[in-house]
């Protein structure tokens, strides 16, 4: 059953991404032909070109940023939009009559929002990357990366793998816990018979400071708060391992929030239902 | 066929007397089968728990009977035809004179009345023909 | 065999009592009328069988099995609300029901929209608000469940089309299915109805026959209705 509301969510999903996605990279595309065509040191010097070409270009970028900011700002609200619409308002009614069990619906919502969130990431960095081609050639690039690994291999004696490794984990796990928190939010307002979209809007603030007040205090003890101080005096090595701790301390913690913001909506979702 | 339904009387006791009525007028012939259940219940318009009812009283009043594999079928006994269409015959014509009572009509002028009415009912028959 | 039974059925809202034990038990093979006046209860009671709504007190039981996931199976529910995303097809929405119910009969869904003319192309969000409630009923009908909870089937529905879900029923009928009809519109649908129950402010008023109703008092059901709730 999971893997039949995954397909259902995907499906009711990709009709609003994929044409945001076409747009972006046809714009991609447009941007990168004009500046080829009539900017090609763009990137390097400041060669003053053609008004024509400068106007194109610079709508033609704007545009594009705006695309950007509309494809991120799109994913977090159909984040926010089919959890709420799809399971709290009048649809509540067909997909709790399902037979599938809460967690899945729950799984299956966060599963697609997760992926949508690494797909439109991938996008950007696509773009950017597409926009780029040229600037630097290939050999640019590799040189460049295995300098930084030999770079941080002779300073630190761990090789750069390992904190790419951790800060990736973070970012996963962070994402599934804002989309989770997103999710406990919408879930709490529903305890509410009345006002339950500002309920929701100030369970998420209340959650979120309580979450800056925990991590201070955190902070203080781990005695990390002087980061920048460690930084500045060169010691290397002690910022290294306070990174890492800061890293992995904050995965640790993410962890724990994605636990207890996932049991918190399902409980919430089982024993207390409540739909209008 | 139609159905007529009454919202203040139990359905099945209607549904028992109209197929009755049918019965004694030859609508339904002596032998003939009856259709299913459901699709008798579909026509009526009513659930089909309520015309199983029906049938069953029907059954039970002998109108009817019931071949295990091949259905319902109504009566060939003619004498219980007889019988049913008497009793209806007498319970019309006791609602009739009790309805007459109530007008304050004695026996003999609801039997010239009755006479002048078939009188002018033939006359009617000879003038359209 | 009793499909749905409930022992002290109770659902509170904070001060405010919804369904206060309640004691039916109801058996397969019947059509039965839920009936009472608005805010009586009708729908939390129809929630709370389709597994929608958790009891504050008291138990349901449904083919043995307290509301759940496999309940949900065997239950087919419709709502009062138009509960189907307005985005898709129709077709979509059969294909839907069909991967999630395994009961689904997609033949029967199709001949019935053919029937009352709706194209299943067509998208809901095109459709009227009666156009949508009678795809939605298709669909609910087209399940071969155990028991059917259907709330105000035949509310925003225009007489010809109503007829039309009424024979539906009726021709759906099977033994070892019940079929609840929640409704305020108690005259059309009485001559179907096999027995009725009545509910008034979170109370079990009445649970009868409509034949035995109509021997003993003389009237219709929706006659004594309003006789027992005049303003």
């Amino acid at each position: 059953m999971l893997g039949k509301l995954i397909k259902h969510e995907t499906r009711a999903t990709s009709r609003i991404f994929l044409p945001l996605y076409g747009a972006l990279l046809i714009l991609t595309i447009f941007t990168k032909l004009a500046l080829a065509l009539g900017a090609p040191d763009f990137f390097s010097d400041n060669v003053a070109t053609n008004p024509v070409i400068e106007v194109v270009l610079g709508i033609s970028f704007t545009l594009y940023f705006i695309a950007v900011v509309a494809l991120s700002v799109m994913t977090l609200v159909m984040i926010i939009q089919r959890f709420y619409k799809n399971l709290f308002t009048d649809e509540g009614y067909l997909m709790f009559s399902l037979p599938v069990k809460t967690w899945e619906l729950v799984l299956s919502k966060l599963l697609v929002g997760l992926i949508w969130s690494a797909v439109c990431t991938l996008m950007i960095v696509i773009s950017f990357f597409i926009l780029s081609l040229g600037s630097f050639t290939m050999m640019d690039l590799t040189q460049g990366i295995s300098m930084a690994y030999t770079e941080f291999y002779s300073t630190f004696g761990t090789s750069l793998n390992v904190l790419i490794f951790e800060i990736m984990m973070l970012i996963v796990v962070s994402t599934i816990s804002s989309i989770l928190m997103i999710y406990v939010s919408i879930a709490i307002g529903q305890l509410f018979n009345q006002h339950r979209i500002v309920a929701s809007f100030g369970a998420y603030i209340v959650i979120t400071i309580a979450l800056q007040i925990i991590g201070s205090i955190l902070m203080a003890i781990f005695a990390l708060g002087n980061l920048d101080a460690v930084i500045s005096q060169g010691q290397d090595g002690e910022a290294m391992q306070m990174i890492h701790l800061l890293i992995n301390g904050s995965t640790l913690c993410n962890v724990i929030l994605c636990v207890g913001f996932y049991f918190a909506t399902q409980y919430i979702m089982k024993n207390r239902l409540n739909l209008e | 066929m139609k159905w007529y339904i009454d919202s203040d009387r139990p359905i099945y006791k209607q549904l028992v007397e109209q197929i009755e009525l049918r019965i004694i007028s030859g609508v339904y012939t002596p032998g003939d089968k009856l259709e299913s259940v459901r699709e008798m219940a579909m026509d009526a318009g009513v659930n089909p728990n309520t015309m199983q009812k029906a049938l069953a009283e029907l059954e039970r009043m002998e109108l009817v009977f019931a071949q295990r594999t091949s259905g319902r079928f109504i009566t060939e006994d003619l004498k219980v035809i007889e019988e049913a269409k008497k009793n209806l015959a007498v319970q019309e014509i006791g609602a009739f004179l009790e309805k007459m009572k109530k007008l304050g009509m004695g026996r003999n002028e609801i039997l010239a009345l009755m006479e002048k009415i078939e009188e002018g009912e033939k006359e009617d028959d000879h003038i359209k023909h | 065999m009793t499909i749905l039974s409930t022992k002290n059925l109770t659902k509170t809202y904070g001060k405010k009592t919804a369904l206060s034990q309640i004691n039916i038990e109801i058996p397969r093979g019947r059509i039965i009328g839920l009936l009472g006046p608005n805010g009586s209860g009708k729908s939390t009671f129809i929630k709370l069988a389709a597994g929608l709504l958790v009891p504050t007190d008291g138990e349901i039981i449904i083919a043995g099995e307290a509301p759940g996931v496999d309940t949900k199976a065997k239950v087919s529910y419709l709502s009062e609300r138009t509960y189907l995303n307005d985005w898709m097809r129709v077709s979509e929405i059969i294909a839907f029901f069909e991967d999630f119910y395994e009961d689904f009969n997609r033949i029967k869904a199709e001949n019935m929209l053919k029937d009352l003319n709706i194209n299943p192309d067509d998208r809901l969000k095109t459709m009227s608000k009666g156009t949508k409630e009678k795809v939605q009923l298709i669909l609910v009908m087209s399940r071969q469940a155990q028991l059917y909870l259907l709330d105000e089937p035949i509310g925003g529905v225009d007489p010809a089309a109503r007829d039309y879900i009424l024979n539906t029923i009726i021709t759906n009928y099977k033994e070892d299915a019940a079929v609840i009809i929640s409704t305020h519109l108690i005259a059309d649908i009485e001559q179907i109805l096999d027995d009725i129950i009545f509910i008034n402010q979170g109370e079990l008023v009445m649970s009868s026959s409509v034949d035995e109703i109509r021997e003993a008092h003389n009237k219709s059901v929706d006659g004594l209705f309003r006789e027992v709730f005049k303003c």
